[in-house]
């Protein structure tokens, strides 16, 4: 590519803001015409709009794990089908988990965009979903997957519009193989109005400005999100500094998975090392490497330069290392299908920075602790699998608590599901859904604290409980306290009782679940929290009285007059009231 | 009604700094305006300073429309009712759970921390009782239970608010009802909401939300509107006063305190109404407003006189489920600062407000600001500042310009002021694409309705930069909300949420439950004197494809079967969204809209122009976007310029309160109703 004459930082600012209203537009298309609530309520997925480099350009607001996956996908995808093989009108489904940097139900469709006078697209799009069902071995979810052949139907960037046609041979083929074709093809349609939607919109920015202006224009601004970045992190103390965690298990055996990351901060560049991690397992928990980029990517931008929309310039000044074999880079035919792995490895990344950014908050209770419901409505006779994704407490920081019960970082944009819808699209019937108190890390901040939903079946089903951060405790900082870790505790009050982390259970009417999610990680000693934070936290009933005296030295009586303990009254000098 | 001579209307519009009043005689079609201070602490003061300007005694008024942020700004200043909140026993943190998710514009940001709930957690009771998805009550309600929990809110923590919400209410609101009279005969001073009276929709965070910000305001807007009444009735007033409502139309006071919430957003629905008029009246089938004050600029598209329409809305993050206008904010208007960010030029989202506001305005503020821009480029008259009653430093904002924009981007002062002025229409482009691209519409093809205090500065250059063919500024620009207000009709919608296939055998069924919400409908109209041949009952369903989520609302029309219904619902998915669905139709939810016409002036024509041209009053340079050039701008007076009038740009039009900016490629037209009508440019 030719590079054009230098555009003005007002033109370059004007065409930016074209070029995010495109995303923008694409976004509210796929949201109105999904027929999937895990796009329409969960917002589970991921827009991106690609240069003739592939360079990211910009996107819309969805999954943030899913923006970072899309740059790694895009490229897998256009250099298997072939560059010169694309023509105007044409779609891609990629799902083949390694290219695509995520589990092989989160569907991407991309486009190459054509202009008059440019050689080859000119721009791409790309759309990813999460598809109910593309035919794995399980209805739902797959928890115990050990080679990617048993995760569903797998397309390495397939032509299933060509020449603006649907391939109707592609669409049967994925009609016949899911559980749920008709959600699996309206989502699909809904991509495809994205797309569409994208291209008209892409073409008009075009005939606006001139597409070589808009080129140049984002060149500009790429340089411009790289100066950004790298101005962020010259400003970062340099380093390296080394964090362990621990996944749960791989959903086979019952072993932890060490997992372990080693960052390091060179002038203006980041390296985020996970070669000292375990190897690829046999469950479905391993991450290709474009869900590891993606979790990194999230990490650095948050730290670099967290209110601006994305373009490749953001990430220059990040590398990423695993290799081939590793737990985090995935190799055919190695299972991915659950990826909550990179949850905690998101989570990793910030206990390893926190040793040397004080503004890290602790751990926001490990991971994400969703459940998904499966069965069939005597009601209608229908079939559903519906979901939600629950609010854990996120982590304390240094001058402030975490918040209580909202999406875990790494997916914060996420919604959970109504009750009432929940109860309208299945047969679960909900007994209880509160705050948990003392469920959160204690400190001199606390962390939030978690929830606790207590479901009945009212018909026979399944349910399969989602957590990959069970076995241990999310981490704290500076002295704060570890809360319990989340946990999924089926036929509770029942001898059958059984607590689990990420499992698939067969549930009769009557059956009962609890799922319990863990708070954040407290920061500082809680003998040092504001004795007016620990009785409104008591009055408020996210703490205790017994744990406000135990553990915070704080005796509050029923008026909510309270007195120190004399664990707190040693601390502090002169005691008040 | 009688058009007795001297009889008048009036409409009354709060806004952030100024009270508009305005008023209209039937007989002569005059309209006039009286600008007051708002008076925060005291709010009926300023409407009565308002109304003051324009007659000191309101017996001969025979209509008095009034629109008010007072539960806006309640609720935005975390100045409502300490609230109690009554719900399911094991659900009490609904409130707080919320949906859990961060804003969008956080999604990076994960020290993110929430605002803390209106309700705090020791004022949340559960109380035992349960119905299920279907609306059938698995478990009765505990009455002792709601006693109970009426006495710790009322009688130990002192609440003088109560909301009540339970689970699956939408379908069956008997709990809600029957706590509601324990607690109102228990506490009759204490003021009780209930979810289903505002809202018949499911998803219980939102409809909890709902009710618990009702609760919040309906004390606060209670005081304000008896204080408000007495007062006015002191002077004359013996007509009811009537309150504006978010959605458009306006409701007797009387039901305004009993739906406070239906006021919350009205502020911006009186320049939508009065848009929909003037649609209407001109025959204009595709109209955007385009309002701009201070601090943001809002637009909604109005298709055939009907304005767009949702069913939820946000208010500082906490979701309420009523009927509003669907009008898109962007947090950009004339305070807003332009700054450089790593050499890109950005306009906003901080603004200089009133205080230190514009650096022209010599009141401390250093960041330049788009009126600022508007005065480097030669837009706006520094001697003639609202009528000459503030000093404006034109030296002292170029050179801010200079310092802050142009020498950080290399540009001399007029290419950064111009370049300002760019990066804000570009933000404004996007919203108005997101707002058509949803209707699958295209903006071009609509006239550009612009008011507001900087609207009519703005649209013309909007025009060119988007190629509008039309833009008119109607009189009176920067009062056109409280012109809106003086063409409502009386408006209610009620509505319940049913989930059923669309099938004959639905629509018979759900006959009973339409004649119901009809009967609500005209027992509303009939409690407020609408004769019978002036009230229209409109029925709506909210259909989707089974498995989708998101409705499309449907007019029924008399004959209607499930397969018309169907057609006409497919037919308006695939102009939307460009593909239709071999999938069978779901109902979600059945609408009334009752409307009781209220008798209003029409568009009054005016006297064709006496003179062939008119005479400009001035001239000045400025800017012109169309050539890039700075050339002399002649500047007319707006009072002088009659139905017929043609001026070829460029040409500027002052009105004391709003600027209209008319570029070389433009002309503008002052039609027989006295508006201007800029056609022509294109960027």
């Amino acid at each position: 590519m030719s590079t054009g004459e230098r555009l003005d930082g007002a033109t370059v600012e004007v065409i930016r803001n074209y070029l995010v209203s495109v995303g923008e537009q694409m976004r509210r298309t796929l949201v109105r015409a999904a027929f999937n609530p895990v796009i329409y309520e969960v917002l589970d997925f991921g827009i991106s709009i690609y240069n003739a480099d592939l360079d990211l350009t910009a996107e819309a607001a969805g999954i943030t794990s899913f923006l970072g996956a899309n740059d790694y996908a895009i490229v897998k995808g256009v250099e298997y089908v072939g560059r010169e093989n694309l023509a105007p009108g044409d779609v891609y489904l990629l799902n083949y988990p390694y290219w695509s940097g995520a589990h092989s139900y989160d569907a991407m469709l991309f486009a190459p965009v054509f202009r008059d006078g440019h050689d080859g697209p000119a721009a791409y799009l790309a759309v990813r979903a999460h598809w109910m069902d593309l035919g794995a071995k399980a209805p739902g979810y797959v928890l115990d997957s050990t080679d990617m052949h048993q995760e569903g139907l797998i397309f390495p960037g397939t032509k299933i519009v060509s020449g603006g046609e649907p391939v109707r041979d592609i669409i049967e083929l994925i009609r016949f193989n899911s559980r749920l074709p008709d959600l699996t093809i309206g989502d699909f349609h809904a991509q495809l109005a994205a797309l569409r939607t994208g291209e008209n919109r892409l073409a008009q920015v075009w005939e606006k400005f001139g597409g070589e202006t808009v080129d140049q224009a984002i060149r500009q601004l790429i340089e411009h999100g790289e100066r950004v970045a790298r101005k962020a992190v010259a400003a970062l103390p340099d380093g390296s500094w080394t964090a362990v965690d621990y996944c749960d298990d791989d959903g086979i055996t019952d072993d932890l998975i060490r997992m372990e990351v080693k960052v390091t901060i060179d002038g203006d560049h980041m390296e985020v090392d996970f070669n000292g991690s375990d190897g690829a397992v046999l469950g479905p928990v391993n991450l290709p490497i474009g869900a590891t980029e993606s979790l990194a990517k999230a990490t650095f931008k948050e730290l670099t330069s967290a209110d601006e929309p994305s373009n490749a310039g953001h990430y220059r000044a990040l590398s990423v290392v695993a290799d081939p074999g590793n737990f985090f880079n995935a190799q055919y035919p190695v299972a991915t299908f659950t990826q909550w792995s990179a949850i905690v490895a998101f989570e990793l990344l910030h206990k390893a920075l926190a040793q040397v950014l004080d503004t890290i908050p602790a751990s926001s209770g490990g991971d994400e602790p969703g459940f998904m419901a499966l069965g069939n409505d005597p009601r209608t006779g229908a079939d559903f699998v519906i979901s939600n994704n629950e609010g854990i407490g996120w982590g304390a920081r240094k001058d402030r608590d975490g918040a209580n019960a909202q999406q875990h970082p790494s997916q914060s944009v996420v919604r959970n599901t109504p009750i009432e819808v929940l109860e309208h699209k299945s047969t679960v019937f909900h007994e209880r859904l509160e705050l948990i108190p003392d469920s959160c890390g204690a400190g001199r901040f606390r962390g939030g604290v978690g929830v606790l939903r207590q479901v009945r079946y009212l018909a026979d089903g399944e349910v399969l409980s989602m957590k990959k951060k069970s076995k241990t405790r999310p981490w704290a900082l500076d002295g704060g306290h570890e809360p319990e870790p989340s946990e999924m505790v089926l036929w509770p009050g029942t001898d059958r009782a059984k607590r689990v982390g990420m499992y698939r259970a067969a549930m009769r009417a009557g059956d009962r679940f609890v799922n319990r999610t863990a708070g954040g990680g407290g920061y500082g000693d809680p003998l040092d929290r504001d004795p007016a934070a620990v009785v409104a936290d008591v009055l408020d009933g996210y703490v205790s009285a017994e744990a406000a005296e135990r553990v915070y030295g704080v005796v509050v009586d029923d008026s909510g007059a309270w007195r120190p303990t004399p664990a707190r009254a040693a601390r502090t000098a002169a005691p008040e009231s | 009604m009688s058009q007795d001579s001297g009889r008048t209307r009036f409409a009354v519009d709060i806004g952030g700094t100024f009270v508009d009043a305005i008023s209209y005689d039937d007989a002569t079609g005059e309209l006039r305006l009286h600008k007051a201070s708002t008076t925060p602490d005291a709010p009926a003061r300023g409407v009565l300073d308002a109304v003051g300007g324009l007659a000191d005694r309101l017996d001969d008024v025979e209509a008095f429309v009034h629109g008010t942020t007072l539960g806006l700004n309640a609720i935005l200043q975390r100045r409502g009712a300490d609230v109690g909140i009554i719900t399911n026993e094991g659900f009490r943190d609904l409130l707080e759970i919320a949906r859990a998710n961060v804003p969008s514009q956080y999604m990076y940001d994960f020290s993110y921390a929430p605002p803390p709930p209106l309700v705090p957690r020791r004022h949340r009771a559960g109380v035992p009782g349960r119905v299920d998805a279907q609306g059938t009550v698995i478990e009765p309600l505990d009455e002792d239970a709601v006693r109970e929990a009426g006495r710790v809110l009322v009688e130990e923590h002192g609440l003088r608010s109560l909301a009540i919400c339970f689970l699956h209410s939408y379908a069956n609101p008997e709990h809600e009802r029957l706590a509601a009279r324990i607690l109102r005969e228990a506490y009759p001073e204490v003021s009780v909401s209930t979810s289903t009276d505002i809202t018949r929709e499911y998803r219980e965070y939102e409809r909890t939300s709902t009710v618990t910000l009702d609760a919040y305001i309906r004390p606060v807007l209670n005081d304000y509107i008896a204080t408000l009444e007495s007062r006015l009735n002191d002077s004359g007033l013996t007509h009811p006063l009537h309150i504006m409502r978010s959605g458009g139309g306006a409701m007797t006071s009387e039901l305004a305190r009993q739906a406070p919430l239906m006021t919350v957003l009205s502020g911006p629905a009186g320049g939508v109404v009065g848009a929909s008029f003037l649609a209407r009246e001109q025959n204009l089938p595709k109209v955007i407003t385009f309002d701009v004050g201070g601090t943001s600029l809002d637009c909604c598209v109005i298709e055939d006189g009907e304005p767009g329409e949702v069913h939820e809305a946000a208010i500082d993050g906490f979701p309420l489920l009523i009927p509003i206008f669907d009008i898109r904010t962007v947090g950009a208007g004339g305070g807003s600062i332009a700054w450089i960010d790593e050499g890109l030029l950005k306009v906003g989202p901080h603004s200089a407000g009133a205080v230190p506001g514009p650096v022209a305005y010599r009141a401390g503020g250093t960041e330049p600001t788009v009126t600022d821009v508007a005065l480097v480029l030669g837009y706006l008259d520094p001697s003639g500042f609202l009528d000459g009653d503030m000093t404006i430093d034109a030296d002292a904002a170029r050179a801010a310009v200079r310092t802050e924009l142009a020498e950080p981007l290399g540009v001399d002062v007029t290419k950064a002021a111009a370049s300002v002025f760019q990066v804000l229409l570009a933000r404004t482009v996007g919203a108005l694409r997101e707002i058509t691209v949803e209707r699958a519409l295209d903006p071009r093809e609509f006239a550009l309705l612009a008011f507001g205090g900087a609207g009519p500065l703005l649209a013309p250059m909007l025009a060119r930069e988007m190629g509008i063919a039309t833009t008119i500024v109607p009189q009176v620009p920067a009062a056109f909300s409280a012109f809106g207000m003086l063409m409502s009709d009386l408006e209610y919608e009620f509505a319940t949420t049913v989930l059923r296939p669309l099938t004959d055998e639905t629509l018979a069924a759900v006959e009973d439950t339409f004649a119901e919400l009809e009967g609500q409908g005209e027992e509303v109209l009939s409690a407020q004197g609408v004769k019978p041949e002036d009230r229209t009952l409109i029925r709506r369903l909210d259909v989707r494809y089974h498995g989708q989520e998101h409705s499309l609302g449907i007019d029924l029309v008399p004959g209607d079967t499930a397969a018309s219904v169907l057609a006409r619902f497919s037919e308006q998915h695939e102009a939307r969204y460009g593909h239709a669905m071999p999938e069978p139709g779901q109902i979600l939810t059945l609408r009334v809209r009752a409307v009781g016409r209220l008798a209003k002036p029409g568009l009054r024509e005016l006297p064709p122009a006496g003179t062939a041209t008119p005479e400009p009053i001035a001239e000045r340079p400025a800017f012109d976007v169309a050539t890039g050039e700075t050339v002399p701008f002649p500047v007319y007076a707006r009072a002088t310029l009659g139905a017929g009038h043609e001026v070829s740009g460029p040409a500027i039009v002052e009105e004391g309160t709003s600027t209209t900016v008319i570029f070389g490629d433009q002309r503008l037209t002052v039609d027989r109703y006295g508006q201007l009508v800029i056609t022509g440019g294109q960027a």
